[in-house]
Formats: C-alpha cells, sequence, structure tokens
C-alpha cells in the first residue's frame, strides 16, 4: 500500500506510512465508526455564532494522531529509546478516543444523563466500540490479538501507566494541543495563540507524586515542561481559559445546547410515554430508534449531527407542541434570550476586594439561591413548556480529571535545580486565575411573565447576598 | 442542582460521624450505603478512580455553599490536595443504625483500601466473574503493597454489618 496523505488546515501534510501501525490505522480511518465522525462537528452548535468552526471530529481526530506522534517522538528522545509496543498502542489510542461523541457531543452526554441512557455517554460508547465490532476488528487482526482492549484501556486510563499514556491524557496531550489550534483556526478568533514548537521542544519527562486523598500512592511518569518554557506554558494556560468564555461557553452556543436538550428529553419522553406520532418523525426515524433501544449499540452509531439537523424540518411540524417550537427556533437560530445573571450577581456585589476566594464564594451561593428560586417558580408556572433554561457550570485552568487533585492535575517547571514545581509559583497571572464559572438563564423574549419572575428571583437574592 | 441532593450529601456527613476526610472517602462512602440499600439518592458511574456520582459531588458543594456543611481543603504530605467535610449534629439518618455503622466504618478507612474495596464492589455488581483480579488489573499502582488484601478485610467488615441489602459477599 502507498504511504496515504491528508492535507490539514492545521497540520497542513499528514501521512500515514506503510508501518504495520499506520497502514492498519488508515484501516480504522475507513471503518463506519470513525466516518461517522465526518458528521459530528467539534464544536456542536458553536456555528451558529462562529461560521467557519464547522469542523468535524474526524478531522480533530486525525489531527490528535499526528500530534500524538510528535509527541512520541519528543518521549523517545528522552527516553533515549524506542518501545514499539507502548508507542502503537498510545497512538491508536489517540487516533480513536473520540470515536463515541454522539450529535453535539456534550449536549448530547446531558440528554442520557438526564435519562439515564448509557449509550449517550462517549466513554461508555467508545470502550464498546473499540473493544467489540468493526474497529476491533481491524486493531486486532492488524497489530495482534488484545490490542484493542489494551487500547481502550488507555483511554479508560485503566491498567500500567506509563509516560506512554501522557500522550493521551496529560496537561499537554495531544487532544488538548490539537483542538486549542483547530479550534482556533477555525472559529477565526484571533487570541488564545499557543507557542507550539516551543512547548514541544521545551517537553520533559519527570516523575509526579499521585495519592488518594491523604494517602500517598506512588509516582507516575507524566510529561513536564522545562524553565525556559515557563512563558509559554503561561500563554498555553492563559489561551485556554479564552477559549472558556469567548468560545467553549459562548452565551448563544450554550443557550442552543440547553434548547437542544430539553427537545430531545421531550423526544424520548414521547416514546417512553407511547405516543411517537407527537414527535413528526417517521417510526423507523434513528431517533426515534435511540429512544427505544437506547442500548443498542447499532442504533447509536446511525445518530450524527446531521440526522438531527436533518430531523428539525420535520419535528417543527409535530402535534407536540414543545418538540415543534423547540425544532422551529433551533432551525431558524431563534433561541431563547441569554440573562448572565452571575454577571450581575458579580457587579452588584462591587469590585473585587483582597478577598477574592471569598467573594467568588458569596457569589456562587447567591447563584445557587437564584437556582433554587427558579426551580420553585417554575414547579408553580410550568406551562406546559420549559419556560426558563439554566446553564451553571465551571472550568478550573487546569485540567483535572480525578477526585483527589495534585501534581498531576497542574502543570509542573522543572527547576534548573532539578525539582517540580507548579506553574503557579512562577506566574503570577496563573496564580491569581479562579475557576471560570458561568450562571446564566435563558427565556423567550415574549414571556414577560417568566422575565417579571427572573428580575424579582435575582433582586431579592442579591438584597439577601449584599445584607 | 435541588437542595434536596445537598441535603443528602450533608446527611452522609453527620451519619458517618460529623466528618469525612477526602473527596474518595465520600464517594466511595455513598457508593457502599447505596449498594446496601441505605442511600438512593444518587447514581454512579465507573472512572478510572472508582464508583463516582456527579450528583453527589455537585450537592457537596452546594451543601457547603448553603451551609449544610463546611469544606475545607488541606495539603497532604504527597503534594495533592484534600478535602476535609465537617457537619456537625448528630446521626440524623431515619433509617436503621446500620446505615450510621456503615458509613462511619467506611468514612474512617484507609483512602486507597476503600476506593479498591468499592471498585470490586462495582465490577461484581457489573458482573464480573473475579472483581478483586479485575481490580487489580486496572489499578495496578494501588493494589501494589498488599492493599488488595487489606482492600478485602476491610469489605469484610462492612459485608458483616446487616444491611437492607447486602454488599456482596465476594471477600
Amino acid at each position: 500500500m502507498k504511504p496515504q496523505r491528508i492535507r490539514d488546515p492545521v497540520h497542513d501534510l499528514i501521512e500515514f506510512s506503510n508501518s504495520e501501525l499506520e497502514r492498519t490505522l488508515w484501516q480504522v480511518l475507513q471503518t463506519r465508526p470513525f466516518q461517522r465522525l465526518r458528521r459530528v462537528k467539534q464544536l456542536g452548535f458553536s456555528d451558529l455564532v462562529y461560521p467557519g468552526a464547522s469542523h468535524s471530529r474526524f478531522a480533530h481526530s486525525v489531527g490528535v494522531f499526528h500530534t500524538a506522534r510528535q509527541l512520541m517522538d519528543v518521549v523517545a528522545a528522552r527516553l533515549n529509546e524506542r518501545q514499539p509496543s507502548k508507542e502503537q498502542r498510545a497512538l491508536a489510542a489517540a487516533l480513536v478516543h473520540d470515536l463515541g461523541h454522539g450529535p453535539f457531543s456534550h449536549a448530547f452526554e446531558a440528554v442520557g444523563k438526564r435519562l439515564k441512557l448509557k449509550l449517550a455517554s462517549h466513554e461508555a460508547m467508545s470502550d464498546l466500540l473499540i473493544r467489540d465490532g468493526e474497529v476491533a476488528d481491524v486493531l486486532n487482526q492488524g497489530l495482534g490479538s488484545g490490542f484493542a482492549s489494551d487500547v481502550a484501556d488507555i483511554i479508560k486510563k485503566d491498567g500500567v501507566k506509563t509516560v506512554h499514556h501522557a500522550v493521551v491524557s496529560s496537561q499537554f496531550d495531544a487532544d488538548r494541543l490539537d483542538y486549542m489550534r483547530r479550534d482556533r483556526l477555525m472559529t477565526g478568533t484571533q487570541h488564545a495563540a499557543i507557542d507550539f514548537p516551543w512547548l514541544i521542544a521545551n517537553l520533559e519527562i519527570g516523575a509526579v507524586e499521585v495519592g488518594v486523598d491523604d494517602r500517598r500512592v506512588g509516582t507516575i511518569e507524566t510529561f513536564v515542561l522545562g524553565p525556559k518554557a515557563i512563558h509559554a506554558a503561561e500563554a498555553f494556560v492563559l489561551g485556554l481559559f479564552q477559549l472558556y468564555p469567548t468560545v467553549y461557553f459562548h452565551k448563544t452556543t450554550r443557550g442552543a445546547e440547553k434548547m437542544f436538550i430539553e427537545l430531545l428529553v421531550r423526544v424520548v419522553e414521547l416514546v417512553r410515554a407511547g405516543t411517537v406520532d407527537a414527535t413528526g418523525l417517521a417510526t423507523n426515524h434513528p431517533l426515534l430508534r435511540f429512544a427505544e433501544t437506547p442500548e443498542d449499540i447499532e442504533t447509536a452509531l446511525s445518530l450524527d449531527d446531521t440526522v438531527v439537523w436533518g430531523a428539525l424540518s420535520q419535528m417543527a411540524q409535530a402535534a407536540d407542541p414543545v418538540v415543534a417550537e423547540f425544532s422551529e427556533r433551533l432551525r431558524d437560530r431563534k433561541l431563547y434570550k441569554c440573562r448572565d445573571v452571575r454577571v450581575e450577581i458579580a457587579h452588584a456585589l462591587g469590585p473585587v476586594g483582597e478577598d477574592a476566594e471569598a467573594r467568588d464564594a458569596k457569589i456562587d451561593a447567591c447563584c445557587k439561591g437564584v437556582e433554587r428560586g427558579l426551580t420553585d417558580w417554575l414547579a408553580g408556572h410550568a406551562g406546559g413548556r420549559p419556560r426558563v433554561l439554566i446553564d451553571a457550570a465551571a472550568r478550573s485552568p487546569y485540567k483535572s480529571g480525578r477526585e483527589s487533585a495534585g501534581p498531576l492535575d497542574r502543570i509542573n517547571i522543572r527547576t534548573d535545580s532539578g525539582e517540580l514545581v507548579d506553574l503557579k509559583e512562577r506566574s503570577g497571572v496563573v496564580a491569581a486565575l479562579r475557576t471560570f464559572r458561568v450562571f446564566r438563564v435563558y427565556v423567550d423574549r415574549d414571556d414577560h411573565q417568566a422575565q417579571k419572575a427572573i428580575d424579582a428571583i435575582v433582586k431579592g437574592e442579591i438584597d439577601k447576598c449584599q445584607s | 442542582m435541588s437542595v434536596v441532593t445537598a441535603e443528602r450529601a450533608a446527611r452522609i456527613v453527620r451519619d458517618a460521624g460529623g466528618q469525612i476526610i477526602g473527596r474518595t472517602r465520600l464517594q466511595k462512602t455513598a457508593y457502599l450505603l447505596s449498594v446496601a440499600g441505605l442511600e438512593d439518592g444518587f447514581s454512579f458511574v465507573y472512572k478510572h478512580y472508582g464508583p463516582f456520582s456527579e450528583s453527589l459531588a455537585d450537592g457537596a458543594q452546594v451543601a457547603s455553599l448553603f451551609g449544610l456543611m463546611r469544606e475545607t481543603e488541606q495539603r497532604a504530605a504527597w503534594g495533592g490536595l484534600y478535602s476535609i467535610y465537617t457537619s456537625e449534629g448528630g446521626a440524623v439518618s431515619d433509617l436503621s443504625q446500620a446505615r450510621v455503622r456503615l458509613a462511619k466504618e467506611a468514612a474512617s478507612a484507609d483512602a486507597v483500601e476503600l476506593e479498591l474495596a468499592a471498585t470490586a464492589v462495582y465490577l461484581a455488581e457489573e458482573g464480573a466473574a473475579d472483581p478483586w483480579a479485575e481490580t487489580a488489573r486496572r489499578k495496578p499502582e494501588k493494589a501494589d503493597g498488599g492493599r488488595i488484601e487489606r482492600a478485602k478485610s476491610l469489605l469484610r467488615k462492612l459485608a458483616a454489618i446487616p444491611t437492607p441489602r447486602p454488599l456482596p459477599r465476594i471477600a
């Protein structure tokens, strides 16, 4: 087989060589589960705000593989040896890590959580798709029996962890290093640039302590940065932090996601209630089949963004008023109006004083009070449709994937004397970053009663917080 | 996030004696209470750090914001941060003393061994043929140093407490 080539807007030329691994991974690209990723957009509804952001998880996944290959060269150079078996498994994991994402990714997962639909979780779906079926067959036939399960273990973070796993999961993993650059490029935003070549050039391997609660477990090797990369690391963290408000948590994108969640929940509830006809969809539509058999992997595989977009016009004619209205709104981008309650509360409480953390806690408590008030009000004023959509979310500056936060959950800088220190100790800007939080409510522009109720609840909570 | 969930989170802390050290201990204690039929407010999924409930994590945070319990952070000798949850007042559970006993025993266990025991229980509930072997395979660094044996011993002790639904007899 000839080497295969892909042109990519971020990385330019991405080649799959004739090696056993890359020949096999090229075959993985040809499978149905992987081809489905062409129809799942990386940023879901973000193109409602950034029209260029229509890039797919297919392109991102290939980009992650390419970046992982670059990172693996760093690992081999630092270790002074190649470890083909470990490298192959980690590179394959990088390629297939997003295989299980459903339509509109995280919004779809939120539907799954509400309705306890196991396969709406991209982790559960990815695990099944990698361990069993077409992708597993290609991996096991090309690279040996058990290879697919080893790959799935790496993604699940199970089994023995080596530094090769840091390529797939760490503060500087290939996923993040691709999506930050890709999302920036495709949205067209000009901030959040990172110095990728310098970060890579200064990437080192360090053993960091891990533990559970107050108990030490041992050490794990992961990526750390040399002292000359402090400013590049700072820009990396700040860049990500800028992408949260401007792209990932943009108020319009989140508003569309909330509406999509309510729409899909409603469709599944109608199916469960035996009123399929009210959805406006043909009985064999993939969304209905998923609602009927949510544990069936073939059905889950038939879902993607295009299936949803294609269904909106049909659902806009549904007998059920919620399905009809929300489908039409999503199709025509007639979204609920956003009210950024957290910003209002922060403004009302005055400027940040000396104790920023205490002030944040006060704002959080006030937001929760508003949420409680709104929930109570909605219980008595349901009106047949979700009248107020609530968006509450938080993201910390560092990537954290565990219960017990420790050195693995921060960016470690190796000092000239060989010690590892948290980037926060070397960067005042990063040290000053606090958890990014949103608390917004969305309401129909014409629903004056709901707007008045929100006014009263927000004012009442602010008064309480100020007293 | 409802206040009811926050109250449930705080109640676990109170039933455990008023203090739970660490998020892992809180999560795994709640999980074992759930399996034993002594808690039904949270659903758990498998994570590489064992059974985990997002709604419990959120509930604990809200409970702290509403003053239902207090969360303070301490730095461990290994460099990580861990939470200490405290909630004043005695045990408020209207269930049997079994809940209080199980919560206290679990919450006072070694955090790593508790995570291993809870993971083995989760895998047993999922139908794993040998949940301990699978736990050790998934968490080799935590299973080292005789911890699996000590986790089995812990689970034997917990399973000896009479509960509405017995913990799986796998130890």
